[in-house]
C-alpha cells in the first residue's frame, strides 16, 4: 500500500503580522523625509549665520540625496524593505487630497489643455520608442514595454502592460531599470534645464508632468522648481496616468492579434481594472472643495497632510534607487531609453514653449 | 501554434481593496476628519 502524501500546510499570514512588517520602513521614510525638512530649514540659516555662499536646497532634494545615500552605500536593511516599498502608496493617498487645491473648474481647464499635449505626447513617444527600438535590434516586447514607460508612466504601466502581452520577467525588469534610472537623472537635470531657460512655474510643471515618466519623479522634479510647479507637475501627469487604460488595452489587442497574447475578454472591465482609480479621488476631493464643502482653514490642513504625504514618497525615491543595481540590467535598454527620454524631453518642451504663448502661462 | 492561442484574457476578480482603493480610503477618512474638526491645524 502506498504511503499516505502529506501536503505542507500554507499557513495564511495575518494581516496584523502584514501591517506590523510595514511599520520599521514607514518610520525610516518619515525620518529620512523629515531629516530633509531639517536639513532645508537649518542649512540655510548656518550658511547665512557664516557668511557662506550657498543655495537654497529644498526638502525635497535633501530628502532624495539623504535616501540615496544610505541606499547605495549601507543599503536597505531586509526589515525595513516592506515599509520602503509603501512610498506609492503615500504618493497616491497625497495626490487625491492635493485634488483640495483645485476647484474643479481649474482642473478642467488645466487638465483640459494637458489632455491635448498628453495625447501628442504619447503618440510621438510610442512611435520614436518604437522606431528605436528596431533600430537597436531589442526583442519586440522588451520594445512595446519601454514604449509604454517613457509614453504613459513609467513603472505602473509597464507592469500592467507586462501582465496583458505575456511579456517576459527580464524584458520588464529591463524596461522597468531604465525608466527608473532615467528618472533619477531628470530629477537633477531637469530643474537646471528650466532655471536655465527661465520656464515659468507653470510651464515647467507642466512640462515635468509630460516628459518624467515615473509618477513619483514627476512630483519630485516640478516641487524641486517651486510648489506651483509641483501643483501642476501632479495635475498633468495625472492627466498621462489616467490614458494607461486604453494604451495598455491597444497593445494587449496588437500582441493577442499577432497570436502572442491572451485575447481580451471584456473591454470595458479591462479598463476599469487598468484606470489609477486614485485619479477618481482627486477629482472627487477637487468637487468637494469646489462646492465650499472645507472651509479656507481646512483646505491648508487637507494641503500641509497632501506634503507630508509627498514627503514619505521623496524619501522613498532616493532609498528605493540603487544605481550598482540598475547598472546591472544592461547597456543596450538603457541607450534606448536615454535616447528616447532626451527626444521626448526636447520635444515636449518644444511643445509647452509653443502652449505657452497659446494660453499665456 | 502558440500556447496563448485562443486563451481568453478574464478580469481576474480580486480579493479586498487594490492599492489605490486603500490610497483613496485613507485620503477620504483624513479629509473626513479634517471636515470633522477632529484636525484643526495640521503643522508644516
Amino acid at each position: 500500500m502506498a504511503d499516505a502524501v502529506v501536503l505542507p500546510q500554507v499557513q495564511p499570514v495575518r494581516p496584523a503580522i502584514q501591517f506590523l512588517k510595514l511599520v520599521p520602513g514607514v518610520l525610516l521614510l518619515g525620518a529620512v523625509g523629515y531629516a530633509g525638512k531639517l536639513l532645508e530649514q537649518n542649512v540655510g540659516k548656518y550658511a547665512k549665520a557664516h557668511h557662506w555662499t550657498f543655495p537654497n536646497i529644498e526638502y525635497v532634494l535633501w530628502a532624495i540625496l539623504i535616501g540615496l545615500a544610505i541606499s547605495n552605500t549601507v543599503g536597505i536593511p531586509q526589515i525595513f524593505r516592506a515599509g520602503v516599498a509603501t512610498y506609492e502608496f503615500w504618493l497616491k493617498a497625497g495626490i487625491v487630497l492635493l485634488g483640495s487645491r483645485f476647484l474643479l473648474g481649474d482642473v478642467l481647464k488645466l487638465g483640459g489643455a494637458s489632455l491635448a499635449l498628453v495625447v501628442i505626447e504619447i503618440a510621438v513617444a510610442i512611435g520614436f520608442m518604437t522606431l528605436l527600438g528596431r533600430v537597436f535590434g531589442l526583442k519586440p516586447k522588451l520594445t512595446t514595454l519601454l514604449a509604454v514607460g517613457s509614453a504613459v508612466c513609467g513603472v505602473s504601466a509597464i507592469i500592467a502592460t507586462k501582465g496583458a502581452i505575456d511579456a517576459d520577467d527580464e524584458d520588464s525588469s529591463f524596461a522597468i531599470a531604465a525608466i527608473l534610472a532615467l528618472g533619477a537623472l531628470a530629477l537633477f537635470t531637469f530643474p537646471l534645464i528650466g532655471h536655465g531657460l527661465h520656464l515659468s512655474d507653470h510651464a515647467y510643471g507642466v512640462w515635468s508632468g509630460l516628459a518624467v515618466d515615473n509618477t513619483a519623479e514627476a512630483a519630485a522634479a516640478g516641487a524641486l522648481y517651486s510648489d506651483v510647479a509641483g501643483k501642476l507637475a501632479v495635475l498633468t501627469k495625472t492627466t498621462r496616468n489616467a490614458l494607461i487604460g486604453f494604451v495598455v488595452l491597444a497593445y494587449a489587442l496588437y500582441w493577442a492579434s499577432r497570436g502572442q497574447a491572451q485575447a481580451i475578454g471584456n473591454k470595458a472591465a479591462f479598463l476599469w481594472q487598468k484606470f489609477p482609480k486614485f485619479v477618481l479621488g482627486f477629482l472627487a476631493i477637487s468637487l468637494l472643495a469646489t462646492f465650499a464643502f472645507f472651509n479656507k482653514d481646512q483646505i491648508g490642513a487637507l494641503a500641509n497632510l497632501s506634503r507630508w504625504a509627498f514627503l514619505l514618497t521623496f524619501a522613498g525615491v532616493g532609498l528605493r534607487t540603487n544605481f550598482r543595481e540598475l547598472a546591472k540590467q544592461g547597456l543596450r535598454p538603457f541607450a534606448v531609453g536615454a535616447i528616447g527620454e532626451v527626444v521626448i524631453a526636447a520635444f515636449t518642451l518644444g511643445l509647452v514653449l509653443g502652449a505657452q504663448k497659446i494660453f499665456h502661462w | 501554434m502558440s500556447k496563448t492561442d485562443g486563451e481568453v484574457l478574464a478580469t481576474p476578480k480580486r480579493r479586498g481593496l487594490s492599492l489605490d482603493g486603500w490610497a483613496v480610503l485613507l485620503a477620504f477618512a483624513l479629509a473626513a476628519l479634517v471636515r470633522a474638526g477632529l484636525f484643526k491645524h495640521v503643522p508644516w
